[in-house]
């Protein structure tokens, strides 16, 4: 027994010598691939019959995958092999979109061979631009009364007192009124900070109570906006008190000024590009919004009480107003074409159906101001009892209308604008490879599945110019099962290597490698991970 | 016992197979300290176009280089000076060939060539180690296969896309 054994291992041994010594003595060549069939990057306008694979030697397939545009793998196992090509069977009924044909078949050298075709059936898919927002319905609603709240308090309550200093000569026209909305507007704006916070972190309503969410909420740019309004407000409330009186006027102004600079701190708007531009605008939309609509309660106040102050705030009220509203449209004018970009968006985002709304509210509310100040406000300056009933009826109506546009308006919380959406779809994804032979910035925009770009700077490892004889990009993604796409980079002329019209058809983790030829005999591989947005 | 023969047998094909998958050195040992034929083979194009240039890069450490013409080669020898001066049976030696090109030919992808140069190993190489000469396959069509890697400390040749042939050093033969 312990004999056979030993004779068995001899023989064994003996074999593998023998074997070892013949196929090293032959020289043999590794498989590479000379056509596929759709070629790598083709768009074919149907789905094909068949695939086929063509090497330089013959191979036998280790394994066959599809990948499919929806990122599913299937298993490609009917295939016939017809000298050095392999042709492949397609499953059937293909949809549109992009597919990776991924190879890993052995040739007779035994050496493993894989690499992927990638091409698309109709066009590339490019997924649409997914912004993810939580869903979380609570603090969605929680946010957009809170949203409310705060403009109440900045439009209504700091607008209400600058009116009553400004256009009504500081007679004290709705004291408790502005009491009201100010205490409204300091809890919907103290409250949005933590709100805030619960949604930037994405944790239900009941995190409120958590100093986190408040943190977190303060330190957004919202942040600013909350501390800056609830300044604002105090110091509304500040110029309605008696004692202060002589210095109403200023803090009245000031908190104006504050309150809207509080708005343009903040938000989609405010953050949109050119800065110069929409920063002002916003403060400028917030400031005369202010103006115009917190003069209609105390003005509704005067009208009601009659007398001379009446006749006198209104006179004022027709006056000034006009020019503070025309302010307001080109501000909002301007606002809203930087932020819509396309007419088509007005219909086609959510944030375009909000403008939409908004603009139809607000043109019933110039209708309605358009009647007051041609067919009311001079029957009504003249004592007409009707005309004043009629007219304090439009301005209750008017006061409604705003609520209204309010809360329309509000629900720009939840919705990025078209632009910013264009930006969000468009941002690059990059990232920096180190090794001790060369570094690079790789860069793919967009950074998500579709068609992309990638280019690369490479340079030394002291930042020094590396002037490489050329480079190639591999891609794989071999949780997805896809094996490596290989790509020739060019030079555009601006220092960088390049690839056009890669088409990325999975998200997720992608192992990206540039190979650098340094020089003749030099090459360097570098290697990253990125992360591909769907 | 048959399927572990097979398995055997299979095993050692891969390894064996790996080794010579690409442009290679054909005797893959010799000692330091003596006089060596680099035999390089060529077993195909570059993504199945001929080739019409085989470069070859010098390793440092390496003297006395003297290529074998080739009928329908053009050779070239590219000469430049060693990093430091090198014995060469007495003679120090601090310049020499550190490139040969062999260009102007065709080697169709179906076709195999070899091509030869005779070196002397100095004993400044170290025994136990891999001696690599890079190799590059110019083809039509401006495709190149550049067999110009070498392993990294941990790495074997069998992990690199494009392994540099190499030789395995071996220890100087005592005297002559």
């Amino acid at each position: 027994m312990k004999n056979s054994v030993r004779g068995d291992h001899a023989f064994m041994a003996l074999l593998a010598g023998i074997v070892w010594l013949c196929l090293t003595s032959i020289a043999m060549a590794h498989a590479s691939l000379t056509s596929a069939e759709p070629a790598d990057g083709a768009v074919v306008q149907v789905a094909p019959q068949r695939f086929s694979l063509s090497f330089s030697e013959p191979v036998s397939p280790l394994a066959l995958k599809l990948v499919r545009p929806d990122g599913q793998t299937l298993a490609l196992d009917t295939f016939v092999l017809r000298d050095r090509t392999l042709e492949i069977e397609p499953p059937e009924g293909l949809s549109p979109g992009t597919y990776v044909l991924s190879w890993r078949v052995v040739s007779e050298d035994g050496h493993p061979v894989a690499g992927s075709a990638v091409f698309s059936i109709g066009a590339p898919s490019g997924a649409a631009p997914a912004v993810t927002e939580a869903d979380d319905w609570p603090v969605r609603v929680a946010l957009w009364i809170g949203r409310v709240g705060l403009y109440a308090g900045l439009f209504f309550g700091i607008g209400g007192v600058f009116a009553s200093f400004w256009l009504l000569r500081g007679s004290d026209r709705g004291g408790a009124c502005f009491a009201v909305v100010i205490v409204v507007g300091l809890a919907g704006t103290i409250l949005s900070a933590g709100l805030q916070g619960l949604d930037a972190l994405g944790v239900p309503l009941s995190g409120l109570f958590d100093s986190i969410a408040w943190r977190a909420g303060l330190g957004t740019s919202f942040g600013r906006t909350v501390i800056v309004m609830t300044a604002a407000l105090l110091l509304a409330a500040l110029a309605t008190l008696p004692r202060l009186k002589p210095w109403g006027h200023w803090l009245a102004c000031v908190a104006l000024l504050a309150g809207a600079g509080a708005l343009a701190l903040s938000g989609h708007a405010s953050a949109a590009a050119p800065q110069w531009l929409t920063r002002p605008s916003v403060f400028l939309h917030a400031a005369t919004i202010a103006i115009w609509i917190g003069a209609l309660l105390p003005l509704a106040k005067a009208v009601r009480d009659g007398g001379t102050g009446a006749e006198e705030a209104l006179r004022r009220f027709s006056l000034f107003i006009p020019y503070a509203v025309a302010v307001l449209v080109v501000a909002g004018l301007v606002l809203a074409v930087i932020q819509v970009e396309h007419p088509a968006a007005l219909v086609e985002t959510a944030y375009g159906n909000v403008l939409l709304v908004k603009a139809g509210l607000l043109l019933v509310l110039f209708a309605l101001v358009a009647v007051n100040r041609w067919l009311l406000t001079k029957p009504a300056l003249a004592g007409e009892t009707t005309a004043v009933r009629r007219l304090l009826r439009a301005i209750v109506v008017e006061t409604v209308l705003v609520l209204a546009i309010f809360a329309v308006a509000a629900t720009w919380r939840f919705t990025p604008p078209p632009r910013a959406l264009a930006i969000a779809a468009a941002q690059p994804a990059s990232f920096h490879i180190h090794t001790d032979k060369a570094m690079a910035d790789v860069t793919i925009s967009p950074g998500r599945t579709g068609p992309v770009t990638v280019s690369a700077i490479v340079m030394t490892t002291d930042f020094g110019a590396l002037d490489a004889k050329n480079v190639s990009f591999v891609f794989s993604n071999p949780a997805a099962g896809v094996e490596p796409i290989r790509r020739k980079a060019f030079k555009p002329g601006d220092g960088t290597w390049q690839v056009d019209g890669l088409v990325l058809p999975l998200p997720g983790t992608w192992t990206v490698r540039l190979d650098v030829l340094i020089s003749d005999y030099e090459l360097a591989r570098l290697q990253g991970e990125i992360a591909i947005r769907p | 016992m048959f399927r572990k023969t097979m398995m055997t047998l299979a095993a050692v094909a891969l390894g064996a197979g790996t080794a010579s998958a690409h442009v290679s050195i054909q005797v893959k040992e010799a000692p330091v300290g003596s006089t060596y034929k680099v035999v390089l083979q060529v077993p195909h194009g570059c993504e199945g176009k001929p080739t019409n240039v085989l470069r070859v890069q010098i390793p440092e450490g390496v003297i006395a280089v003297k290529p074998q013409p080739k009928a329908g080669w053009t050779l070239e020898k590219v000469r430049g000076a060693y990093a430091k001066s090198y014995d060469y049976y007495g003679t120090p030696t601090n310049e020499g060939v550190k490139e040969v090109v062999w260009s102007g030919g065709s080697l169709a992808d179906d076709e195999y060539d070899e091509f030869a140069f005779r070196v002397y190993l100095t004993k400044d190489l170290k025994a136990g180690e891999t001696l690599y000469f890079p190799a590059v396959q110019e083809c039509s069509e401006g495709l190149a296969e550049r067999w110009i890697e070498i392993p990294a400390a941990g790495q074997s040749a069998d992990d690199l896309e494009l392994p540099a042939p190499g030789v395995k050093l071996l220890e100087a033969t005592g005297g002559h």
